[in-house]
């Protein structure tokens, strides 16, 4: 039989595809950018607020990762999320910062402890039982916080403020500089200054950490035997079982790790994205993280760069008078799906091609047709953009072979 | 590793898999473990390799007496294991599937890599430790399978029916490899039922039936007669036919036909392919060039992307399923387990899936369960399913009485053309006599049949003619009279054999 491709050379490859789609993509967001005269697309302050929207969508995209990697569907994220919201910040508000992100780990941990006890000791479908813990989650949460913050000074039934955040730093030069560069309006370098600015400024450790986790992440599953373990569990559990491997003790870890993300995410809401804690804080947030980690096709660097989309998309729903900035934002859409159709259609698949020209034009026809999006619709953005993204590239993502199958020992051969 | 297994005893709730097994494994050879399906010989493999746990008797490796609790003491005394189902992970690649479980030994790194290199050479295995598995064909994994156990240093290896797979100049290469590795020291546990395969490579024979060793046998002397005496307790069939009733009335006719995927590749191209009346033609292929694609646009699964198709005269390239059926066409699944039943169903309820708008399943719009029971009995009695009622869920039964109920029902209703892909695949000796003899009595009576299988003497028995497809065209004829398994299997790989 001969083999078809190695895989470092379609790596290679597929890294050099990357690198010039990433600087396509900047090239039109600056012309769009310019063209629009909408300047707000790419400050310093919109980046910042949208990696700080991206954080708690990473790390619940990277607790997605985990806890599939190893084979096991954790939808409970939202409900983990939750857990580390309050855990947060009933640790910060007693103990200090890093105290309160321990605690909103362990919270996180414990919903996913929850969750490999149904699934993999009982077998429950993972689906409901994640269902279970973001329902239970909720109760939870809202119960918890009750009982415990509204007595305290600052808090109430529903909420808490006072308590500590981990630090935030700033670059002192390259803040400075970059955010000059920025103001300049400079085609391409100004966006790129500004991207460098919003890196720079008031930048939160827990964001510093959040990012590093990708790279650990990456490490850990794919460079050590402890991961490809754990990635076995995912792909096919019986092989690794007649292989030595203890299925059930590497997708416990997994979830457990899972959960933890999730909780971390949590308290990065609790903590950087807001300074105080609300009950419902995490508004979707776990489910837009799994939907990243589909769109990422289960890869961190994948989950990195499609939590920073929904994360700007996050972030600029939440800009004041954000209409005129959204109507950009349309006409920018409908210039990358022309794109990808280009690509499609050259590639030939031509249906597929002339379907999203087809979306790509009704968004133009509407970007030309109004000045502004109603204020109702820029909420929604980056809802809609999941399902738009989700719909035009899931033929394309590959998920762990054994994800969501019930495992049971002793059914190999 | 001289390796002793004394009287082993398995029980599942209601079977008895293993009793009184006896088995003795020299070192320096290759001993073959024969039986038919359900013999209980892959349980035995499970328990030598630690998968289950023995009800009763010893497992004695060079004297000492072993206990295995999990597949990882079965490694560490030096057992290896191929299954017959490979245990790979296709996302995960070769180097990676070889380090699984025995990352101590080498790291999962450089040192690794230069070790599976090492071992490739020693055996002559073509495998880029970097590939990924799901790019390899079924020899190749194989290779990948033995690679693993090699690497952990076994020394007795154990293969579950590792040619039922493979194509005979694979076989070959697989028996050189055996070779090598006997030579080198090891032992080798061949699991079969193919007799020739067996006498071919084996140093010594033992023979299971009915869940125990009945008796060995010396390959040196003993002949195919013996030994399937030995495993059946009768002759072996044979899938002969004996006279022809072809005639020359097309009833399925494909022209031109071709599919491509949703990547555009051709998955079929422009295949012409004509059954008559009475006449059953064998398409052969190593799997995965097309195969399952042509049955699928056949039976209106999916849709040919371009070419025609008729049914007796009669256009059917773009009917549905159900109206292809409907129309006469029998349908025996590849995956029976997929396509062919509803494993929680009851027989009856499984006789009537695929005509549901056939009578005596059906009484006008509603379904006729009184008249799907009574049926679903004659096929029970006609067809030998061995079943203690038709109120049994399909899961209950064997592979081979599945098959045998699924045969039964696709006869059902007197088809005019027959889609059978490895009908009598995963079935014992006797269940396979009866499928072959039903069909060549459909045959007498002006059946036509299109036969897809793996077997290549049940194709070569069976079929009035033969057409070899590969890469999605059908690239060669054969007389099945003059034809040998050799020049088949190189038409099927597309080189010289």
């Amino acid at each position: 039989m001969t083999i078809l491709a190695s895989a470092p050379s379609a790596i290679r490859q597929y890294r050099h595809l990357t690198l010039v789609l990433a600087l396509a993509a900047i090239v039109t967001v600056s012309l769009v950018r310019v063209f629009t005269d909408q300047s707000r697309m790419t400050t310093p302050g919109t980046l910042r607020l949208a990696l700080i929207a991206a954080c708690p969508i990473l790390l619940a995209g990277l607790g997605g990762l985990w806890a599939e990697r190893a084979g096991i569907v954790n939808i409970g994220l939202e409900g983990q999320m939750l857990l580390g919201t309050w855990g947060a910040a009933f640790f910060a508000y007693h103990f200090g910062a890093w105290v309160g992100v321990l605690g909103a780990l362990l919270m996180g941990a414990l919903g996913g402890l929850l969750h490999a006890v149904a699934t993999i000791t009982f077998g429950v479908d993972h689906i409901i039982s994640g269902v279970a813990i973001n329902i239970a989650g909720l109760g939870a949460v809202g119960y918890l916080a009750q009982t415990f913050f509204t007595d305290l000074d600052g808090g109430g039934p529903r909420n808490l403020s006072g308590y500590a955040v981990p630090t935030e730093v700033t670059i002192p030069g390259i803040s400075d500089g970059a955010r000059w560069v920025s103001e300049q309006r400079w085609f391409l370098i100004s966006d790129v200054a500004a991207a460098v600015a919003g890196v720079t400024t008031r930048l939160s450790l827990l964001t510093i950490l959040a990012v590093a986790l990708v790279a650990v992440t990456a490490w850990v599953l794919w460079r050590t035997p402890f991961g490809l373990r754990l990635r076995s569990c995912g792909e096919n559990p019986q092989a690794a079982e007649t292989l030595g491997v203890n299925v059930y003790r590497y997708k416990y870890i997994a979830v457990l790790i899972s959960g933890a993300f999730a909780g971390l995410g949590g308290a990065y809401l609790a903590m950087v994205a807001s300074s105080s804690f609300t009950t419902g804080q995490t508004n979707g947030r776990g489910y837009i993280g799994l939907a990243s980690m589909i769109f990422g096709n289960w890869n961190p660097t994948g989950v990195l760069a499609s939590s920073l989309m929904f994360g700007y998309a996050d972030g600029v729903s939440l800009l004041s008078d954000n209409g005129p900035l959204v109507h950009a934002l349309l006409l920018l859409l409908s210039l990358i799906l022309l794109g990808y159709a280009a690509l499609k259609y050259v590639g030939g698949e031509r249906v597929t091609g002339l379907v999203v020209a087809l979306i790509a034009v009704a968004l133009l026809v509407w970007y030309l047709a109004v000045d502004s999006v109603p204020s109702d619709f820029t909420g929604m953005t980056p809802y809609v953009l999941t399902l738009f993204v989700l719909a035009v590239a899931s033929q394309r993502l590959r998920m762990p072979a054994a994800s969501g199958k019930s495992y049971r020992r002793g059914q190999a051969g | 590793m001289h390796v002793e297994l004394r009287g082993i005893e398995k029980r599942f709730p209601g079977v008895v898999a293993n009793h009184d097994v006896d088995l003795t494994i020299r070192p320096g050879a290759v001993h073959a473990l024969i039986g038919e399906n359900g013999a209980g010989k892959s349980t035995l493999m499970k328990i030598l390799y630690g998968v289950q746990a023995p009800d009763g008797g010893t497992i004695v490796v060079d004297g000492a007496e072993r206990r295995f609790a999990s597949p990882t003491d079965a490694i560490d005394t030096g057992i290896g294991m191929v299954f017959q189902h490979f245990m790979l992970a296709d996302n995960l690649t070769v180097l990676e599937n070889v380090v699984l479980g025995a990352e101590k030994l080498h790291g999962i790194g450089e040192s690794a890599r230069s070790r599976v290199r090492e071992i490739c050479e020693a055996y002559g295995f073509e495998l880029d430790p970097d590939a990924l598995v799901a790019t390899l064909g079924v020899a190749a994994r194989q290779r990948v399978e033995i690679l693993k156990v090699l690497y952990r240093g076994a020394s007795l290896i154990i293969l579950d029916e590792p040619t039922a797979v493979l194509v005979p100049h694979e076989v070959e290469a697989l028996f050189a490899n055996l070779r090598d590795l006997v030579a080198s020291g090891r032992s080798v546990l061949f699991i079969s039922h193919k007799l020739d395969e067996v006498l071919d490579i084996a140093d010594d024979i033992t023979v299971m039936r009915r869940g125990t060793t009945v008796g060995t046998a010396d390959p040196r002397s003993a002949t195919k007669h013996e030994l399937a005496e030995l495993m059946v307790g009768a002759e072996l069939p044979s899938p002969d036919l004996s006279e022809d009733t072809v005639t020359d009335v097309p009833i399925l006719a494909l022209r031109g036909v071709a599919l491509a995927s949703d990547g555009g590749r051709r998955l079929l191209d422009d295949v012409d392919l004509t059954v008559h009346r009475g006449e059953i033609v064998g398409i052969a292929g190593v799997e995965g060039n097309g195969q399952t694609e042509l049955v699928e646009v056949i039976m209106g699964m999916r849709r040919a992307t371009s070419g025609t198709i008729t049914l007796a005269e009669e256009d059917i390239t773009r009917l549905a399923t159900r109206k292809v059926r409907e129309r006469g066409v029998g349908f025996i699944p590849e995956d029976r387990h997929r396509h062919g039943v509803v494993l929680d169903f009851p027989l009856w309820e499984n006789r009537i899936l695929g005509h549901q708008t056939k009578r005596p399943v059906t009484r006008g719009p509603l379904l006729n369960p009184g008249g799907a029971r009574e049926d679903a009995e004659r096929i029970v009695a006609e067809y030998d399913v061995r079943t203690p009622s038709v109120h049994t869920s399909a899961r209950a039964l064997s592979g081979g009485n599945q098959q045998k109920f699924i045969v039964g029902r696709e006869m059902s209703g007197d088809p005019v053309l027959l889609v059978a892909s490895h009908p009598t695949r995963g079935v014992d000796v006797g269940a396979q006599a009866a499928i072959w003899d039903h069909i060549r009595r459909a045959r007498h009576d002006g059946l036509g049949v299109l036969l897809i299988s793996a077997d290549l003497d049940e194709l070569i028995g069976l079929s009035d003619r033969l057409e070899v497809i590969l890469r999605g065209r059908i690239t060669a004829h054969f007389d099945p009279d003059d034809v040998s398994a050799q020049d088949l299997g190189a038409a099927m790989t597309g080189g010289a054999a």
